[in-house]
């Protein structure tokens, strides 16, 4: 891999590539540690070293590489565009006008994207607004008396909001170059920047605690990190034939046409809803925690801060466990229709050896792809669960974040593997003068 | 100031088009010339054109010069002195842009001075037009201009023979259709001897009509075809397929374009063919691949609209022309099928040797430049696909044709009642009539109804360009009514009052020639062409357009369309709601369009990269003594023996040269067999997350590197079975033996719909469940 590197580097169209977009992230993470105008970034800090990170932003944190609890100009990072992206998605299906948009191709692809854009500033207004409430009202950063805006006047805080705003449309953009003059998809890319910007602090945390630590740590990441790899480029292939011509001579049999079906199918996202869901009890229980102090909790609040709450209890752990798998299912099934599959191949004159189309083929592939969800549940279970039991062992106060922890692993091998197969292919387009000997 | 502001416009409505106003200083700089140039005698004029291409530089000074001579010579020449407007056009033409003229505006004559231009900078032109008929028209008719001034022009068609094509393409202007110049460059690519090669180096290509052969047919590409002896399709099949039931035995999808068997079609099919199981391995590449591909003909392929069948032949037609495309056959068996259903003898079925889309061919030359009546519309593809940028150019006299508001209706049967209703009522006037159809068979029903009526059309069929074009010439003239496909007789210009224009006076009274649309075709800009026919030249003219909920186009593009809220009796819809419907549908139709052309782009870009590198490759072997020098380098022992046997050491080198180049374009054909189907299954790659055109290269790079030492090995094995007598090797019977007949393929193409449209289409579907 190194090589293809090498090679990469070589290319000088490529190379450009390549460089081009390491700039767009430099520019990214300066943004990302650049704080807003107006906010104290002497207390900002402080604040950020008291809190634990378990509350309800720690995944937009995650998103945004940290840049949230900076407060900084891409305090938002780019989660506003991934919502309004989805939105607008789902919106496709349910009004009429943007399905017809949908329909009609680049042009309407194009006004979408437009719509997504709108919304994106939309949904960054109201973030921002929200965000520099709670700052202002010292909510971000609980336990912690610090002013993080010192001067909370209504310029200040409109400021603010803008800055933050005009932000997330910068960020927008940069993804969007990325992906049109860069390497790799854009939006991925600056996730996967924003993780992995987490790692040296994180490193430096574990540093502290001893040195047989750090290695045991660093030897255990590789070792995830390198299982996630194998078990995300495995996939079953069902081969399938086409019959549609007639060809008089088939030099090189259907070995090449199969449908494939990869272990872990449902990608990150069953994690991503688990820990979602999993947050709810506790933003519930805090809300309707009575703000007395003397009023006793709640036999379920107890619960749920016992339970629930700290990531190292068994019931949460367990808990979580189970919800991966079961969103592995759900999110398997929705997506990947067996009788929608066996009926497209019908039409299209494919068909898996041995077996006849409709009904059967459905039927065949839905049994495969049972007995293949199995194991790519358990696995996205256990690599989600891994830092918690971390926790357990080492008894550190880590948290879901942790560099080598599930979701954090999962995403950056995704956009990994992705970018540098796009690389590869690039490479293998160009890398053709010298084979004619 | 002014400048900024036209910038500005363009810059915001007008993607892809280029700025006219230094285009208006050369204009004013050739009209300087004008009174100098007048004062020539004819032998000066020739003699200044010549002294043109002596100069170092061609700069804007020679430009101006030029179009000042053209100009000139073309009064004197032709009788037609260009307007300013096409002394624009052809400077356009000459900084390689696609220029947009309108209809009537002398499109060819600017053509013909920028081939002039570009002919005495010293390139050689190749006007690439729309048909055959056009190529000669156009070169003949230019032919005096080409003369005085001192330029060599030649044509060539499909009939031309091997001799008439190379000296065509001597000349310094060739006038060919382009789907001619690319089987010339296929064909020149199977050459087995240099000297057999005709198509010279591109250098510039002038395209008529830009906007059809850059988009519309950039869609399909050339394939040339060798004859096989292949099995013909099966009779017994054919009849079996004949009895089959739709919806029963068979579906069709929502788009018409595919058809499949249902679980009763191939039980009924096991037992017609004596209990057989079809998707057993014994059948399914034979059998069943026959079945499918004799029930695509029977239901897909509709006779008069897909094909028609002639003097015993089955004749395909042209969909985005509507007339017979000659050389084309359907690919992989259908054409077979369709015989096998028409119950026409069987031709020699093929195998694809080689193949070019129309953009590969035209990216080859260094210089493109194009012109048409139509080009704005597209000038976002012409950048992406081409670099090209469109150039507007104003028409000469004002158009005040009147565009009336397209009317729809309910059902095809109102909308075609409606239709006579009105061409008999405007032909009263003896207004002439153009009326455009779709397709072949809509022209005809619709002349019946019209004779039915009373009326008599004169009916445009697919049949030879040069007699359509005699009846095109006449469509403005008194009380008639011509009825036609959109393409017929395409770049001859409708004049008012007949080709000679002796009534056009009174023609004009009763308010020029009226165009009316049977239907709405699948993109606005083919709707405008159709409506470009009336209104030449400032003349007065008319159009409308009728549709129904019924057409195609509807239909297929938007079937999920609301039921209209005002209907009248006459079946006409009035409320805007279900009036966009159609627009809708043909926003819908571009935009497939466009995904087809992109698609075939992406793929075949790295197929264009391989084809390079292997042509390069083939020179060499073709041009050198490479072969006889590696293969005897691969086995000194056979070589030996051989220039033991043989005394002439030319002859070992030229049958080396033979086998190896049969070897190499053998491979070719089957890495292109590969690749097509490759590409069939390569969609369902996308259901792991992969992008599908990543793993298209990944599979083609790997079996592209194994052509060339595949063939030398294959040469090698050929050499030492070959018999070898004292006047040289026996190739045919080592099995070396070359297809005869060519022939060019239709290619379809299939997008398909992406992952995340799925999931949600999936969720939507849960939610709906519950």
């Amino acid at each position: 891999m190194l090589g293809a590197f090498r090679s990469a580097l070589a290319t000088p169209d490529l190379r450009k590539k390549i460089l081009f977009t390491l700039g767009i992230i430099v520019v990214y993470r300066l943004g990302a540690t650049l704080p807003a105008p107006g906010v104290s970034f002497k207390n900002v800090k402080e604040c950020a070293e008291q809190i634990d990170q378990q509350g309800i932003y720690s995944l937009i944190n995650l998103f945004s590489g940290g840049a949230l609890l900076n407060l900084s100009i891409f305090a938002l990072g780019i989660m506003p565009y991934i919502t309004a992206s989805i939105i607008v998605q789902l919106l496709t299906v349910v009004i009429p006008r943007f399905e017809q948009l949908k329909k009609e191709g680049q042009a309407g692809q194009g006004k979408l994207t437009q719509y997504t854009r709108y919304l994106t500033i939309a949904l960054a207004i109201l973030q921002s607004t929200g965000i520099v409430a709670l700052a202002v009202r010292g909510q971000l950063f609980q336990n912690c008396t610090q002013p993080v805006v010192p001067n909370d006047t209504i310029f200040t805080l409109v400021t603010l909001v803008v800055t933050m705003t005009a932000g997330t449309s910068v960020i927008m953009w940069l993804g969007e170059i990325i992906t049109e003059k860069g390497i790799g998809n854009g939006m991925s890319l600056l996730i996967f920047t924003g993780i992995a910007a987490r790692i040296p602090a994180e490193g430096k945390n574990i540093l502290s605690k001893g040195g047989l630590t750090f290695f045991l740590v660093c030897v255990a990441g590789l070792v995830i990190i390198a299982s996630v790899i194998y078990v995300e480029q495995a996939q079953r292939r069902i081969p399938v034939q086409y019959a549609k011509r007639m060809i008089g001579r088939r030099m090189y049999g259907g070995t090449s046409t199969y449908l494939p079906l990869k272990v872990n199918q449902a990608g990150v996202i069953p994690v991503i809803f688990a820990s979602s869901l999993l947050y709810l009890p506790d933003l519930i229980s805090r809300l309707t925690t009575s703000t007395d102090a003397g009023a006793t909790p709640g036999w379920w609040q107890t619960f749920v801060a016992t339970h629930l709450v700290s990531q190292s209890s068994p019931v949460h752990i367990a808990l979580y466990f189970l919800l991966i798998v079961f969103f592995t299912y759900f999110y398997v099934g929705i997506t990947f229709n067996p009788d929608e599959r066996a009926d497209e191949m019908k039409k299209f004159g494919g068909f898996i050896p041995g077996i006849r189309p409709g009904r059967p083929t459905a039927e065949y592939l839905r049994f495969v792809l049972g007995r293949i969800t199995l194991p790519g549940s358990l696995y996205l279970g256990i690599v989600a669960i891994l830092p918690n039991l971390f926790l357990e062992l080492t008894g550190q106060g880590q948290n879901q974040n942790f560099p080598f922890g599930g979701t954090a692993v999962l995403i950056m091998v995704g956009v990994g593997l992705d970018t540098v197969k796009q690389i590869e292919s690039q490479l293998m387009q160009r890398n053709y003068e010298g084979f004619l000997r | 100031m002014a400048r900024l502001k036209q910038r500005m416009r363009r810059f915001a409505q007008r993607p892809g088009s280029a700025d006219l106003t230094p285009y208006r200083t050369l204009l004013t700089a050739v009209n300087t010339h004008e009174e100098r140039i007048g004062a020539l005698t004819d032998s000066e004029l020739t003699e200044a054109a010549k002294e043109l291409r002596e100069r170092s530089t061609f700069g804007k000074d020679e430009l101006v010069e030029v179009c000042a001579l053209a100009r000139e010579a073309a009064d004197r020449a032709l009788g037609l002195r260009p307007f300013d407007v096409q002394i624009l056009g052809a400077l356009g033409l000459l900084e390689g842009h696609v220029v947009e003229m309108a209809t009537g505006e002398g499109k060819t004559l600017s053509g013909a001075i920028a081939a002039a231009g570009f002919a005495l900078r010293g390139d050689q032109v190749h006007v690439a037009s729309v048909n055959d008929y056009l190529a000669q028209r156009d070169a003949e008719w230019m032919g005096p201009l080409y003369k005085l001034l001192g330029v060599s022009v030649g044509w060539l068609n499909q009939s031309s023979k091997p001799d008439e094509r190379r000296a065509a393409y001597e000349a310094e202007v060739t006038y060919a259709a382009v789907s001619e110049i690319g089987f010339d460059v296929l064909r020149d690519r199977l050459a087995t001897d240099e000297a057999d090669r005709i198509v010279p180096e591109p250098r510039v290509v002038l395209v008529d009509e830009a906007d059809s052969v850059l988009v519309d047919e950039a869609r399909v590409p050339l394939v040339l075809a060798g004859s096989t002896a292949n099995e013909a399709a099966d009779p017994v099949i054919a009849d079996l397929v004949r009895r089959l039931r739709l919806d029963l035995h068979y579906e069709v999808d929502d788009e018409e374009r595919n058809v499949y068997l249902t679980g009763a079609g191939s039980e009924a099919v096991e037992r017609a063919l004596g209990g057989i199981d079809l998707y057993s391995d014994e059948h399914v590449q034979t059998t069943l691949s026959k079945v499918n591909v004799a029930l695509h003909a029977h239901v897909l392929l509709h006779r008069d609209i897909d094909y028609i069948v002639r003097d015993g032949k089955v004749h395909l037609i042209n969909d985005t022309r509507g007339r017979i495309a000659r050389l084309q056959r359907w690919p992989d068996g259908l054409q077979a099928a369709v015989e096998a259903k028409e119950s026409v003898a069987a031709t020699d079925s093929g195998e694809v040797l080689d193949s070019i889309t129309v953009q590969a061919l035209l990216n080859r030359y260094p210089t493109v430049c194009g012109m048409t009546g139509t080009a704005v519309a597209v000038a976002e593809q012409l950048r992406t696909f081409y670099n090209l940028e469109v150039l507007v150019i104003p028409s000469n006299q004002e158009c005040i044709r009147e565009d009336e508001a397209p009317r729809l209706y309910t059902t095809l049967e109102l909308k075609e009642a409606a239709l006579v209703k009105e061409i008999a009522s405007v032909h009263e006037t003896g207004r002439p009539i153009l009326v455009g159809t779709l397709d072949v068979a809509e022209s005809e029903r619709l002349s019946t109804k019209l004779r039915a009526a009373g009326l008599e059309p004169v009916v445009l069929n697919a049949k030879n360009d040069a007699e359509e074009a005699t009846i095109i010439a006449d469509a403005g003239s008194f009380e008639r009514i011509t009825v036609s496909t959109q393409m017929a007789g395409r770049g001859t210009d409708i004049r008012l009052g007949g080709h000679d224009g002796e009534d056009h006076d009174r023609i004009v009274e009763l308010g020029g020639l009226y165009v009316v649309g049977s239907g709405r075709h699948t993109s606005s800009r083919l709707d405008d062409q159709l409506r470009g026919r009336a209104g030449r030249q400032g003349d007065p003219g008319g159009s409308v357009f009728f549709g129904s909920l019924q057409d195609e186009l509807v239909t297929q593009f938007a079937p999920d369309h609301d039921s209209p809220v005002e209907v009248d009796d006459d079946g006409l819809i009035t409320d805007a709601g279900t009036l966009h419907t159609v627009e809708h549908a043909q926003r819908v139709a571009e935009g497939v369009h466009l995904e087809i052309h992109r698609n075939t782009w992406r793929y075949n870009k790295l197929v264009e990269h391989q084809r390079e590198l292997l042509m390069s490759h083939r020179d060499k072997v073709l041009t050198s003594d490479a072969a006889w020098e590696e293969l005897s380098t691969r086995s000194p022992e056979r070589a030996a023996e051989l220039k033991e046997a043989v005394s002439d050491e030319e002859v070992l080198v030229s049958a080396a040269r033979l086998i190896t180049l049969y070897h190499l374009d053998q491979r070719w054909s089957e890495h292109l067999t590969f690749l097509t189907d490759l590409r069939e299954g390569i969609h369902l790659r996308a259901l792991a997350r992969q992008n599908p055109l990543d793993e298209f290269h990944r599979e083609a790079i790997p079996a592209f590197n194994r052509i060339v030492p595949d063939s030398w090995e294959a040469a090698e094995e050929t050499l030492a079975e070959a018999k070898v007598g004292e006047d040289g090797v026996e190739l045919v019977k080592a099995g070396v033996k070359r297809p005869n007949t060519t022939w060019t393929y239709l290619v379809h193409d299939n997008p398909f719909s992406s992952g995340l449209e799925e999931t949600f289409k999936g969720l939507v579907k849960m939610v709906k469940r519950r």
